[in-house]
């Protein structure tokens, strides 16, 4: 018989090393007011594009992209692009109810966009998965830059509410394409990748994701705003 | 303006399109491979040393393993490559005299003075180091029963290592299997390119898995291409057959149970455990125990302790005890060069005649073969030409050939050293002088292997036994000869062609198999597993004759490997790539499909169009005005304007009463432009293919009364969102809102009697609140004057067109006609709905009842179908004719009495009439009604005219015509019970009772008695 040997231990490079790559799938749906820019954070996010106008969304897009968060670890988003319009509100439940993240954007120009964020955020936090991740995306970073004058909420009061909140914070520009790369990946990061397995894309049930509880810490801004 | 031509061109239908998953990740990335793998080289450097369990190998390990050192050139016949250290003077190498006495002195027997021969140090990747007996074996009581498991002998062994090699390099595997050890260092350049390592000990000794023989292997993948398997085992001892028999069979167990875990290989493990074979590149070493047979092992000694004493200066004791071991015995000795194909191996081949003369002095006789010999083996007196002599009697290579062990593509390195085994420890040149006198052996060796040499073997194995298949097949046949055979060209029996093969030159690397003929000095390439080309060459394979701690001398091989190895920076750009790749495919080859919402229906309102709320939503099907009982539809239309089939559904979303595809009053059906209506409508999925449609047909039909109040008081609005899902796709919104028509169905008296003049619906504009606002105008609601008025008109021509034309029949069946709906003439229900449709909706538009139907309706047909409408008015009321309130003052006088109740018709309707009192516009709406039945009656029946002059008795039939009066009150009653009363809910007898006494209340108010 085989067997092992007693004083045989693995070394360093045994399977833990090496053998360890990961292709993890995860349900990310995108919420916050009418025309605060999720398609636009997704169609820069998915195909590098910019439209600078774009209908508004009736339904929910959905579209799926791969990152590569090391030379190990391979992380597919299968993104729920959710119509933004207060008529739709009642659907988003279907959306967010097996997501293992969540990004909810407001415009940084506008500051009622907040307000409805911080709505979604307490709708996410009372009946989605309770595990789920939540980014806070302050979008159209790219609007402030030349004129400052134009930004309604400032970047230390939506950090502080993300911190306090639990989230993940980031502003963005889906038109400059500014942290749109950063916030995916720092959701990526946090997510479970261990547990979670490649299951299919509409299953329901959360998909054996169990979160590490000291993932809940936020993270930090990865803006570069003056502010 | 161009014209463009179509030709009839198919739209073609793709496969569904490549979707990232792990596996189609992998694959896309392995198939860029080139891109992303770059030429690598590496250096292997295996050594093997059984140390016999004996003090001080530890200490000697660093001198000849890691840095080369103690190699005798002279004994070793070293082929020079580039693994030997050039330039290093050997000037000053301690003399064997001086190792010896240092030996003795317990002091390191390596060598002073000697800067190895061997490349080492940081020019290897890979330090492999095999050891056997690291631990005391022959006492076996103390492992019979137990697992070796002290640690201490790894230790120290490690530590000898690691501080051998140089600083940096990090431990792959530590595998022990009580006396054996296999321990694999990678430089720190190499080491993090090393995955999925698994080693695996398989023992084969005393009872079986104990470890006192067996071997301990490791895999490893280099480079995420190329897997490398290190066998290091212990092969059962002894020199008799039947102990031959027992290595080939402690190999067949290593080679059965030796498995590793399964492979990793980008991210997909393997769902299979490997053995030996499945690597790319094998390499099996160790103390093998194979022994030189078919001769006297004291004659083997003798030779070759000439060669140790006379081919360099060998310490003067030592030479002593060798010349005096010589001298006693004179036969002279010689071992020719046997050729291997010899097929005997016994004795007869030991030629012995006086090649030396033993009384001269041997040193001093003998050239060096440095300075002249170019080819040793040429030179008879040469220590390669002795090694040449014996090689052939080495029972590997024997077994190699009977294919019993090692034959399956095992190489080895030409042997150009001298035996490893046995020697007087603390001796550089003495061979085993106990009793035994045990004939010197190769014992330990290093074999290899790569994927090539194995497919190779197998090759031909294949065809061998294909040929002898077909061999026995023709001698089944009777062809004896299969020369009598056309279709042979070569006639073959491996038992008589097998061994015609030349035997190649002992020089090159021994393959253990004779189909190999193109052997050369070219390096050896070979396809890994992957596809990837790897080439190995083998630089070094000799002997440290001058390590004299243990009785048998380490042995080194150094192989140089160029392999492809992934560079993990270029991989991950290669593989965030294809995955953009591959989910740019995905989603552009994603199912999707357009909706078309069909405008024109609205425009064709928008004459009628009020004035409505929800004209700020632009997208959505705009069903216009929705009234009650009048069913309103709109059309989409659905493509499928993606590249690939598509199938999608309406799907469950939230809604006000649960998950539902949409509200309750909402029927959505698909109709496919080709196929009936009916066939397809209501499919719960559709499926198109690039270029088709279907039509979808979303119809809005309210007639729930429920419904109708909550839209009249504005709690429920025709505003919604129906979710049209595509599989694999995303989820289409499909908003549509109505306005409501305000009817006089469900509301309440007090509402109806404020209804203006100009209709309901001239109060569309105003929130439901108004209505209440409005003065009352009406002492009863108008709906029952103008619905009564026409029954009564229309009852009355009814009776009238039934005396005159036959074709009018009155159905007399039923006595409930034509309230009773199972009595009805007109079937049709689309007709009767249309017309229902129109009533009410002269209702609500205060327009005129008759003329809502068609002119050229029956007399009949409209009764019934505004009689219908009076009673589904009725039951829409919401507090009723007769409310719960008024009900409940009945039912209370109704118990009071106990058995005296009122039995006569008019003391009842008095009552009645006084306790409906209370309530005038309830009151009249009632006494109104009930005067209408009344009249219906008796034009449906009319009754004797008991007042008139016929005192004595009754006209002929006159008693079956107050029969049938009477069957027609029981059923209005009946009938009216339901709608006219509105009563907290009961069960059961309560049920009963109540109906009971509802019936008992109309009916005296039906009772023709009454109208004496």
């Amino acid at each position: 018989m085989a067997t092992k040997g007693p004083v045989g231990a693995r070394g360093p490079a045994g399977s833990s090393r090496g053998g360890n790559s990961r292709f993890a799938q995860f349900k990310l749906v995108l919420l916050g007011e009418s025309a605060v820019g999720k398609s636009s954070l997704v169609l820069r996010f998915v195909k590098d594009q910019f439209d600078d106008y774009r209908e508004s969304t009736i339904g929910a897009a959905f579209l799926t992209q791969t990152i590569s968060l090391d030379d190990q670890t391979t992380v597919k988003f299968e993104i729920w692009d959710t119509a933004g319009q207060e008529r739709y509100k009642s659907l988003a439940p279907m959306y967010y109810r097996n997501a293992n993240c969540a990004v909810v954007v407001y415009d940084i120009t506008q500051a009622s966009s907040l307000d409805k964020a911080k709505q979604w955020i307490k709708e996410l936090q009372r009946q989605a998965n309770e595990n789920i991740i939540i980014a806070l995306a302050g979008n159209k970073l790219d609007l402030v830059t030349d004129q400052p004058d134009k930004r309604a909420i400032t970047t230390a009061d939506a950090e502080a509410y993300a911190r306090e909140s639990g989230l993940l914070f980031f502003e963005t520009s889906a038109k400059t394409s500014e942290n749109v790369r950063e916030l995916f990946t720092a959701i990526a990061k946090k997510l479970p990748l261990d547990q979670a397995g490649p299951r299919n894309p509409r299953s329901g049930g959360r998909g054996g994701v169990e979160l590490r509880p000291e993932n809940t810490s936020t993270q930090g801004a990865g803006n570069t705003c003056a502010c | 303006m161009s014209s463009v031509t179509f030709t009839g061109e198919k739209s073609q239908v793709e496969r569904p399109p490549p979707v990232s998953t792990p596996h189609s990740l992998s694959k896309a990335v392995i198939a860029r491979r080139s891109e992303y793998i770059r030429p690598q080289k590496i250096k292997i450097k295996i050594g093997s040393w059984n140390v016999a369990a004996c003090s001080g190998t530890d200490k000697d390990l660093a001198g000849w393993f890691a840095d080369g050192k103690n190699i005798e050139p002279n004994l070793a016949g070293l082929r020079v490559s580039t693994a030997v250290e050039e330039n290093c003077s050997q000037d000053h190498i301690e003399s064997i005299e001086d190792q010896e006495a240092g030996r003795t002195k317990k002091e390191l027997t390596i060598l002073k003075g000697d800067h190895g021969t061997i490349t080492g140090g940081d020019t290897i990747g890979i330090y492999v180091l095999g050891l056997q007996e690291i631990v005391d074996l022959s006492s076996t009581k103390e492992y019979i029963g137990k697992v070796y498991s002290d640690t201490g002998p790894m230790t120290k062994w490690k530590k000898a290592l690691t501080e051998a090699i140089p600083e940096g390099y990090q431990l792959i595997s530590e595998q022990q299997l009580s006396g054996l050890l296999l321990l694999i260092y990678a430089s720190p350049a190499v080491y993090p390119t090393i995955t999925s390592v698994s080693s695996v000990n398989v023992g084969t000794g005393i009872m079986w898995s104990l470890g006192n023989k067996g071997a301990v292997s490791t895999r490893m993948v280099l480079g995420e291409t190329t897997s490398l398997v290190f066998v290091n085992s212990h092969l059962a001892s002894g020199n008799d057959a039947q102990i031959l028999e027992r290595r080939c069979w402690d190999v067949s167990q290593i080679l059965q149970k030796t498995r590793f875990d399964p492979i990793n290989r980008s991210g997909i493990l393997d769902d299979h455990q490997e053995g030996i074979g499945d690597e790319d590149f094998a390499f099996w070493f160790g103390d093998l125990n194979f022994r030189l047979e078919g001769l006297p092992g004291d004659d083997i000694r003798r030779l070759l302790m000439l060669h140790t004493q006379g081919e360099y200066d060998v310490g003067a004791k030592t030479r002593n005890k060798i010349e005096a071991e010589l001298e006693n015995n004179d036969s002279p000795i010689i071992i020719q060069g046997v050729d291997s194909d010899d097929e005997e191996f016994g004795s007869d081949s030991l030629q012995t005649s006086r090649a030396f003369d033993t009384n001269n002095h041997p040193s001093s006789d003998l050239p060096n073969p440095d300075d002249f010999v170019q080819d040793p083996s040429q030179d008879p007196g040469s220590l390669q030409a002795a090694i040449d002599s014996l090689l052939p009697h080495d029972q590997l290579r024997h077994v190699q050939k009977k294919k019993r062990a090692f034959h399956d593509g095992w190489r080895e390195g030409p042997i150009t050293f001298l035996p490893t085994y046995k020697y007087e420890i603390g001796t550089m040149g003495r061979f085993d002088s106990s009793q035994k006198r045990r004939a010197p052996s190769w014992c330990d060796r290093i074999l290899f292997r790569t994927r090539k040499d194995k497919a190779a073997y197998e090759k031909v194995n294949r065809e061998e036994l294909m040929a002898k298949r077909r061999d026995e097949e023709m001698k089944a046949r009777g062809i004896d000869t299969a020369g009598d055979d056309d279709d042979v060209l070569y006639d073959y029996d491996p038992d008589e062609d097998g061994d015609e093969t030349p035997s190649k030159s002992e020089e090159e690397p021994t393959t253990g198999k004779d189909f190999y003929d193109e052997q050369d000095e070219e390096d050896e390439e070979a396809m890994t597993k992957d596809g990837f080309v790897d080439k190995i060459h083998l630089d070094i394979y000799t002997s440290h004759q001058r390590v004299l701690s243990s009785d048998h001398k380490p042995l080194t091989s150094v192989f140089s490997l160029d392999y492809d190895a992934v560079v993990p920076e270029l991989r991950s750009k290669i593989q965030a790539e294809a995955a953009r790749e591959l989910d740019k495919a995905e989603n552009e080859g994603r199912p999707g499909i357009t909706i078309v919402m069909d405008h024109s229906q609205n425009a064709c309102e928008t004459s009628q169009n009020v004035d409505t709320p929800f004209t700020a939503h632009e997208e959505g099907i705009n069903l216009g005005s929705v009234s009650f009982m009048k069913r309103k539809s709109r059309s989409l239309t659905i493509a499928n304007t993606s590249q690939v089939t598509s199938a999608f559904a309406f799907v469950e979303r939230p809604g006000a009463s649960g998950d539902e595809i949409g509200p309750l009053w909402l029927n959505v059906r698909f109709i496919s432009a080709d196929e009936e209506p009916s066939a397809k409508q209501n499919l719960k999925e559709v499926v198109l293919e690039p270029g088709e449609t279907i039509n979808c047909v979303v119809e809005a039909s309210i007639d729930d009364i429920g419904l109708v109040q909550a839209l009249n008081n504005g709690t429920m609005k025709l505003d919604d969102v129906l979710v049209l899902r595509v599989t694999e796709g995303r989820d289409h919104f499909v908003p549509f809102h109505g306005t409501w028509m305000q009817t006089v169905f469900g509301r309440s008296i007090d509402e109806l009697i404020r209804i203006p003049e100009s209709g309901i619906r001239s109060l569309q504009t105003s929130t439901t609140s108004i209505i209440s606002t409005q003065p009352i105008r009406w002492s009863a609601p108008r709906e029952l004057f103008k619905l009564t008025e026409l029954i009564e008109r229309l009852a009355e021509r009814v009776v009238a067109d039934a005396s005159m034309l036959n074709a009018s029949q009155v159905p007399k069946e039923s006595a409930g006609w034509p309230f009773e709906s199972d009595s009805w003439l007109l079937q049709d229900a689309n007709v009767r709905e249309e017309y229902a449709a129109a009533v009410v909706d002269a209702l609500d538009s205060s327009g005129n009842l008759g003329s809502a139907f068609p002119d050229v309706t029956p007399a009949i047909e409209k009764l019934e179908v505004v009689a219908q409408t009076l009673v589904l008015w009725l039951g829409s009321i919401t507090d009723g004719l007769v409310t719960e309130a008024l009900w409940t003052k009945l039912e209370t006088d109704i118990i009071s009495r106990g058995t005296r109740q009122l039995t006569d018709a008019e003391e009842i309707k008095a009552w009645v009439l006084d306790v409906l009192s209370s309530s005038p516009n309830h009151n009249i709406a009632f006494v109104f009604l009930s005067s209408t039945l009344n009249r219906v009656a008796d034009f449906l029946a009319p009754l004797p005219r008991t007042h008139l002059s016929w005192k004595k008795s009754p006209p002929e039939g006159s008693e079956a015509r107050v029969e049938r009066h009477r069957a027609i009150e029981k059923a209005y009653a009946d009938i009216f019970a339901k709608v006219v009363f509105r009563t907290r809910d009961v069960t059961g007898k309560e049920k009963r009772v109540a109906e009971e006494r509802k019936r008992y209340i109309l009916e005296s108010f039906l009772h023709a008695g009454a109208r004496k």
